[in-house]
């Protein structure tokens, strides 16, 4: 490193200058480089794509079917190539859903721009009308968009299975998918019914057990063993629960300090203050009637000693420890009580109360469950069960999409077919308005319209149908006016897309279409790469 | 005998014609790297770090672009330099005022190939810059009475300046953004009161203007997480512990109980601490440093909401805004300034919870919350926003305004030219290769946007040869246009800046005939 910042100011005295003659050659680099992203996840599209299996540099593996995983975990150096992953983070963070068909419709966008560039246009010219087509496109999606009710809790559990059916947890969607709409559902503030923080839904993973025994818990899980130290309680029914965050363990200033001990008698003296010390603030804790502790992770010094647990248990107070200082505020909204700092706070008030506190053995490990929770708070958990890491790591991120799909709903209550209806008949709609364009837009926006089938022909491959059949019998049924046939890939044929229900989203689709034509625009304009500090 | 060495070791030097040669070259070369980014139809680069992370970023902006350069040819530094200066002074321009000079001393070239000699190429760009600058002042509009107007003109403007930037698609959006937040400023160039907050998702045309501030933190657990009328402490001290700072202080006890009581006192401390911060009357504390648990639940019990980690831009704005001073001792009350604020609540943008500060006592303040696809678009829009933000902050002090377009530059080359002919002497040469310099401006805009630039500049020409035209290139029609209906607008600043300082910056240039590189420090070699 040290020899080539060496060499750098010598050799760049010549290559100051850079040759604006090769603009073509970046733009046409930049546009292949992208590609190549969208080509790699592109065969993971729709229910029967295919999962990669990415071995990361600390030689973790991951099989995974999520575009934005999948993109993320790639380590891709060129600036094109990685504006395309960045592409797909949005997505995730936008709807949560439709990773991978952002980046496959940007790059099949990109594939018609090249065709365009080597035409003559000008780059600003493609990107203006690829920018006027992707608003006419959103508008064409929202009017074919079928409104939602709330209620209507059906309708959000097809959209969720649509979602979850194109991963690998595919076969549990039906468990799955009522799991997620339920999840976010109970969420739902009723002041604001707009907005749903995913945050509030807890998601803890143990291994053991298939899929099938995921559940939703109303209540608290904890990923953790209650102490067992000198034989404490495991279960606690009319639990009294406290949320604590100061430490019960010997004394420790923040200054240093030594304890000088000159003779023998005086270590007695000292065991035996420690000893009454840490009896004190356990007498303080029983007398509020607190029953389970919950007690945060400490930096600093022991969150609790031996000596401690062993006092804990003989009043009859269920302890978990180690518990994450980010997680403090999930818990505390969840019981609905106050964390406490210190011991001179620890009133009863400050308590939540549940019904039963208990620890269950779950596979070869063992959970806490904290349920029938007074005045439960807004938030819910969902544990994950699976039989390997591998698989309990993809249904995680598949739950994830599902309840980002649950969210979008939630926060705009438009549905919208899937099995590449909307991008056909997006595609017919926008083929028939480029004809009454004048000049280069009308040019660039057909071929919009044609990158656009990306999305169908790409279905029909991965499902192993012959593309080109499919979609130009989908093009001919849309023209017939069907605008909800779609490829129904379990038949392998193409059906009323709606009638199977298979839907989605309607903001999963535009901000897709949208967050590609941004992307692809920006690509275009750009015609030289400067390395620069 | 000959003098072998004057210099050290690897130190060299360069002299008359080549010295010349080495800085022509390096200007124009830096030109042409830029020149490509000017005007509505300009491309973006990608400048890729070679330093750890190989960061990428995507821009349009010059000033941006070259100030980011590996660059060891002194003439192509100072161009960079007044690009930076055009940056600081007036906030856009910075890709014109390098192409200007770039032009001028490509024009140089030629007549010092020529046989002219430096000097008379200076005192003739001299002569033309101020002619240049007579003929901008005549044509000069004013709508500073007239308020209806003027806000009509800053809109322009901003249109303007937006329409060469990737938000150009969503620019009358931006422009009104814009012009609101300046407005806001009553003719302050403050631009720290406008706070740029950006949140990735969503699309640009969903970025807005809010009154008020907003903080990216979180409220402290337990806290309220509405208050009204709120008084607001900012601080920058430390909540975890109060130290002695001594180094090796520590205290020796004999019995554990000892210990418990300095840890007892310790606390006790802290509590007095956090009384005394809740005895200046407040409902709001805004800590730079941690707060811990401790204290944290003790504002919760006062019902105090405590905001922890607030970075050390945010603590300075939210100070600045709010009208309070930033704290760090509490024992006289009187003397600490409390800022105070309408409304505090916690609002969603995106996945992310904010702190939203309403009605606060600076009415100036606001906020431009920006959404985009990904983290370059949010930069570049930043950037794109702050050059916007400049040149309207700028034009609402000298209020005069120009048409855009080439428009100046085919106003200023017209009357350099007349002056050439008026002019005996080489100098006449010199100022016939300034207008041509200027005219290289609308020509490398038509080339930019694909467009036949040859014929439309000679159009174009022929359009200014009438007296009062409004006639500038139409890069969306690809013709001539009327500027004024087109509304295409620029600040008189601005251009007063690029020509000023370009024709500043080619004379320096000119004038040096010796390049002395010094010899490199020597480094050991680190491997």
């Amino acid at each position: 490193m040290a020899a080539a910042t060496a060499a750098q100011p010598r050799s760049s005295k010549t290559e100051s200058y850079v040759d604006n003659k090769r603009k073509e050659d970046i733009r046409q680099a930049n546009i292949k480089a992208a590609r190549a992203v969208a080509d790699a996840v592109r065969t993971s599209l729709g229910p029967k794509g295919m999962d990669k299996m990415i071995s990361t540099a600390n030689g973790e593996v991951i099989i995974t079917n999520d575009g934005a995983t999948i993109l993320n975990k790639m380590e891709v150096l060129q600036p094109a190539a990685k504006m395309l992953v960045d592409l797909s983070k949005s997505q995730d963070a936008a709807a949560g859903d439709g990773t991978t068909t952002v980046v496959v419709i940007a790059g099949a966008l990109l594939k018609q721009c090249l065709l365009l560039l080597t035409n003559g246009i000008h780059p600003t010219v493609i990107s203006d009308s690829l920018h006027k087509a992707s608003t006419k496109a959103v508008d064409v999606l929202t009017a074919m968009a079928v409104p939602l009710e709330l209620s209507d809790r059906e309708s959000l559990i097809k959209s969720a299975s649509t979602s979850l059916n194109s991963k690998v947890v595919s076969q549990y969607s039906t468990l799955l998918a009522p799991l997620a709409v339920d999840s976010v559902l109970s969420v739902v503030d009723p002041a604001k019914p707009d907005m749903v923080d995913l945050r509030d839904i807890k998601i803890v993973k143990k291994l053991g057990g298939t899929v099938d025994d995921t559940e939703l818990v109303k209540g608290l899980v904890f990923d953790k063993k209650a102490s067992h130290a000198a034989g404490g309680p495991t279960r606690m029914e009319n639990a009294k629960i406290a949320v604590i965050q100061f430490q019960i363990s010997p004394p420790k200033t923040d200054i240093e300090q030594s304890i000088v001990v000159s003779d023998y008698t005086q270590m007695d003296r000292i065991l035996k203050e420690e000893r009454n010390y840490i009896l004190g603030m356990i007498k303080k804790i029983k007398t509020t009637g607190c029953n389970v502790l919950l007690i945060q992770k400490s930096i600093l010094r022991d969150a609790v000693t031996d000596l401690s647990l062993h006092y804990l248990a003989k009043a009859k107070i269920m302890v978990i420890k180690d518990v994450e200082r980010d997680d403090i505020e999930f818990i505390t909204k969840t019981l609905n009580c106050l964390p406490i700092a210190n011991i001179e706070h620890f009133r009863a008030e400050k308590l939540g109360h549940a019904a039963l506190v208990e620890e269950v053995s779950l596979g070869d490990g063992k959970i806490v469950k904290v349920t029938g929770i007074k005045d439960m708070g807004r938030t819910t958990t969902v544990l994950i069960r699976g039989s390997n890491q591998l698989v309990i790591d993809e249904a995680e991120r598949s739950l994830h999409d599902a309840l980002c799909v649950v969210r979008c709903l939630v926060s705009k209550r438009f549905l919208i077919a899937g099995g590449g209806a909307p991008e056909i008949e997006l595609s017919r709609q926008l083929g028939a308005w480029s004809k009454v364009l004048h000049g280069m837009e009308g040019y660039c926006v057909r071929s919009f319209a044609e990158a656009l089938e990306v999305v169908p022909y790409t279905l029909a491959e991965n499902a192993g149908l012959n593309p080109i059949a499919i979609v130009t019998e989908l093009r001919n049924r849309h023209a017939q006016g069907e605008i909800n046939a779609g490829i129904n890939v379990r038949k392998g044929q193409i059906t009323n897309i709606l009638e199977e229900n298979v839907v989605q989203p309607l903001l999963v689709s535009t901000s897709a279409i949208t967050l590609a034509t941004e992307c692809v625009r920006m690509i275009l304009k750009i015609d030289d790469i400067v390395n620069v500090r | 005998m000959a003098i072998e060495k004057i210099l050290k070791d690897d130190a060299s030097e360069e002299k008359g014609e080549r010295a010349r040669m080495a800085s022509f070259v390096g200007a124009i070369a830096i030109t042409d790297l830029v020149k490509t980014t000017l005007g509505p139809k300009g491309m973006d680069k990608i400048l890729q770090s070679t330093g750890r992370g190989h960061g990428v970023t995507v821009t349009n902006d010059g000033a941006t672009i070259l100030k980011s350069l590996h660059i060891d040819n002194p003439a192509a530094k100072v161009l960079i330099d007044i690009s930076k200066v055009q940056d600081d002074e007036v906030g856009d321009g910075t890709t014109s005022v390098v192409v200007l000079a770039g032009e001028l001393l490509r024009e140089a070239e030629k007549l010092v190939a020529a046989k002219i000699h430096p000097m008379t190429i200076i005192s003739g760009y001299r002569m033309a810059a101020e002619c240049a600058r007579n003929a901008l002042l005549q044509r000069v509009v004013d709508n500073k009475e007239n308020a209806e107007k003027f806000k009509s003109d800053l809109m322009k403007i901003a249109m303007t300046t937006l329409s060469s930037k990737i938000l150009s698609q969503d620019k009358e959006h931006f422009a009104q953004l814009a012009v609101d937040a300046v407005m806001r400023l009553k003719g302050s160039t403050n631009l720290e009161a406008i706070q740029i907050i950006k949140k990735p998702g969503g699309s640009l045309m969903d970025s807005f203007l809010d009154e008020g501030f907003i903080l990216d933190k979180k409220i402290g657990l337990g806290q309220p997480k509405r208050i009204e009328n709120a008084k607001i402490l900012v601080a920058n001290t430390a909540m975890d512990t109060d130290k002695v700072k001594i180094y090796g202080a520590r205290v020796r006890v004999d019995s554990m109980s000892k210990v418990a009581e300095i840890e007892g006192a310790e606390k006790e401390k802290m509590r007095e601490k956090v009384q005394k911060i809740i005895a200046h009357g407040i409902n709001c504390f805004v800590n730079r440093q941690l707060i811990y648990n401790f204290p944290e639940e003790l504002f919760a019990d006062a019902g105090v909401l405590a905001i922890e980690h607030a970075d050390f831009d945010g603590i300075e704005r939210l100070a600045l805004v709010t009208g309070g001073e930033i704290a760090s001792t509490f024992d006289n009350p009187e003397s600490v300034k409390i800022g105070h604020c309408k409304l505090i609540e916690e609002i969603m943008i995106g996945e992310d919870k904010l702190i939203h500060f309403s009605g606060v006592e600076m009415g100036q303040a606001c906020t431009i919350v920006l959404r985009g696809a990904s983290h370059h678009v949010l930069d570049e829009a930043e950037r794109s926003l702050h050059d916007a933000l400049c040149v309207l902050s700028q034009t609402v002090n000298d209020t005069r305004v120009l048409l855009g377009g080439g428009w100046p530059e085919m106003v200023m080359a017209k009357e350099v030219d007349e002056l050439a002919r008026k002019t005996p002497g080489k100098k006449s040469h010199a100022i016939e290769a300034f207008s041509r310099a200027l005219v290289a401006i609308p020509t490398i805009i038509a080339d930019n946007a694909g467009l036949d630039s040859a014929d439309l500049v000679a159009q174009l020409r022929a359009a200014h040869h009438k007296e009062g035209c409004n006639a500038g290139i139409d890069v969306i029609s690809g013709s001539v246009g009327d500027m004024a209906e087109l509304g295409i607008s620029e600040s008189f600043k601005v251009k007063q800046a690029v020509l000023l300082s370009a024709t500043e910056a080619a004379e320096m240039i000119l004038r040096v005939d010796e390049i002395i590189t010094c010899a490199p420090r020597q480094r050991e070699d680190r491997m």
